[in-house]
């Protein structure tokens, strides 16, 4: 019985070594909206070079950009601007590359679509997220209260939009019912409501998931990559990788693949606008 | 050698509780010094304008955990009477087990079930808005603490002793007065340690609370108010530690939370271990 434990112990030591020198664990953290094409992108690189593996989680561009600051992940993902806070504590520590564009869409429920809301102007959805808005009727749609749901105040997506309806990215919104995280918890309550608002990338559209035209009369413009592309849509943004100066040579390589023609053809298949 | 393998367990155990505590207190007095105990009381919280109040959080934890406990217990006791009093042996094992796996299904897994059944089972029987609010917080928790409760009241009952059991029939009781005279009043300390155990698990779950209860921080109107989205300790600890840089007075105000939850669940597990009311 002792022997075998010792065995067993013996063979842990000894083995831990030649492990860890058979292969490169790099780890990519933040957005969920630059997750799907990290993650894909990172499963083809790990088939086309064994030795290295890419675990890829979530949790915000803030979370992306914290853990950059504090050194936790190899690879941050972001789908907003670093703000002058981070960036003072970031200190010229990381590299910054965008690897996709998309629209942060105003998304409403499929009962309030077919119910008549196919477009809202920025003051109808401010005023809906500042609670001066209540109901759908105010702006066309079914008698129904809205449902107005809000993002975690580290989420990009929060960030862009509370910044081109509200004006300032950490805008309150005393109109808000709840609070999400994720794009998918986000989706799953627009889908499971028929009084919803909220705000998602592009990319997480669906058919009980509906984009609304911004802006007014004729002049509302559908969020889809190709007014992303010619830049009429008003709420869309850059997509951002970020990479430690002193980072290992393997992140470089990886990102280098998401910039090259077989990753941006990820990023198109994700549903964002490539860059390149 | 067993001896002093048992002295340092329990000196390293009592070591963890006091770093732990010295580690919250520690990242949290940043917060404590800019901004008083006077927080506890106040409503508003939002990092990026530097407000840090505590109160809608407390409530939400209070409500949670006191709804759990108010179905939980009763059921619970019932549970583990009728199982070691009246059902016969073979149900009784088949009915612990089920309670065993109950407690063994992670914390997630009931979130999640909780998003998918009962939020839209709250929603269109309630007709809310959401189904986000602090009553499906409490009914997750209600089931995930009742195995807790119910097994430890099981073994207590086991514990009354034969023959208190028979003093009572030869004194020709009938059952009621059996349950409420002997068997309860004599297994009451151990049912005590699993509703206080279980209490200190409702107040500290954070995985299923967050995705159910709406992480609203605001104090629900009147306070009563159990069917709005409304915020936990743990789901506001969930929800904001990833992006709060360590180091950060919000990070601090995040600390002060679980030191708030860590004070908690020791005084109840102080109380637990009382021998006596």
């Amino acid at each position: 019985m002792h022997k075998t434990v010792a065995m067993l112990f013996a063979a842990i030591v000894f083995a831990a070594p030649t492990l860890s020198h058979a292969g490169i664990t790099l780890h990519a953290a933040g957005s969920t909206t630059v997750l799907p094409v990290v993650s894909t992108a990172a499963n083809i690189w790990h088939q086309q070079h064994p030795h290295v593996n890419i675990t890829v989680s979530g949790g915000g561009s803030g979370v992306g950009i914290a853990s950059m600051i504090q050194g936790t992940a190899d690879i941050g993902m972001a789908s907003r601007e670093i703000d002058a806070q981070e960036a003072a504590k970031l200190n010229g520590k990381v590299d910054v590359f965008t690897i996709a564009k998309d629209a942060v869409a105003v998304v409403v429920s499929k009962a309030v679509y077919v119910g008549g809301v196919h477009q809202l102007s920025l003051q109808q959805i401010a005023a809906i997220y500042r609670g001066k808005i209540k109901n759908w009727r105010e702006v066309g749609g079914p008698d129904a209260q809205i449902f107005v749901i809000d993002k975690e105040a580290s989420r990009g997506t929060r960030h862009v939009f509370a910044e081109a309806v509200l004006g300032d990215a950490h805008a309150r919104a005393p109109g808000a019912a709840v609070i999400s995280g994720s794009n998918n918890e986000e989706q799953s309550l627009v889908a499971h409501s028929d009084s919803a608002i909220g705000m998602l990338s592009n990319a997480w559209l669906n058919d009980a998931v509906r984009g609304v035209a911004v802006g007014q009369g004729n002049a509302a413009v559908l969020p889809d990559i190709q007014h992303v592309r010619d830049g009429s849509y008003p709420i869309s943004r850059s997509l951002h990788v970020m990479l430690a100066k002193k980072g290992a040579s393997e992140a470089r390589d990886f990102v280098a693949f998401l910039l090259s023609p077989a990753g941006q053809k990820i990023v198109k298949q994700s549903g964002y606008l490539p860059v390149r | 050698m067993l001896n002093l393998w048992m002295r340092a367990s329990v000196l390293i155990a009592l070591l963890a509780v006091l770093l732990m505590l010295g580690f919250l207190f520690a990242q949290s007095w940043p917060y404590w010094r800019a901004y008083g105990v006077g927080m506890l009381f106040s409503g508003e919280w939002y990092p990026y304008e530097r407000l840090f109040g505590m109160l809608p959080a407390i409530i939400g934890s209070f409500w949670a955990a006191l709804i759990a406990l108010v179905i939980a217990v009763p059921s619970a006791i019932a549970a583990a009477v009728l199982s070691t009093e009246l059902m016969p042996g073979a149900w009784r094992g088949l009915l612990r087990t089920g309670m065993e796996l109950l407690a063994g299904i992670p914390s997630v897994v009931y979130g999640l079930i909780g998003l998918w059944v009962l939020l839209p089972f709250l929603q269109s029987t309630l007709n809310l808005l959401t189904g986000h609010n602090l009553l499906a917080a409490g009914l997750l928790l209600s089931l995930m603490i009742l195995p807790t409760i119910m097994v430890m009241a099981q073994d207590a009952l086991h514990e009354v002793q034969i023959s208190q059991r028979e003093a009572g029939l030869n004194l020709g009781m009938d059952w009621h007065t059996r349950l409420w005279r002997i068997l309860l009043p004599q297994a009451w300390p151990g049912i005590r340690s699993g509703i206080l155990l279980a209490l200190g698990r409702a107040l500290g779950e954070t995985m299923a609370v967050m995705l159910v209860v709406g992480s609203m921080d605001r104090i629900p109107q009147p306070f009563y108010n159990l069917l709005v989205p409304a915020q936990t300790l743990t789901a506001r600890i969930g929800r904001e530690i990833g992006e709060a840089s360590f180091g950060s007075m919000h990070f601090s105000a995040l600390m002060a939370c679980g030191l708030l939850l860590a004070m908690a669940t020791i005084s109840i597990s102080l109380l637990a271990n009382r021998k006596h009311v």
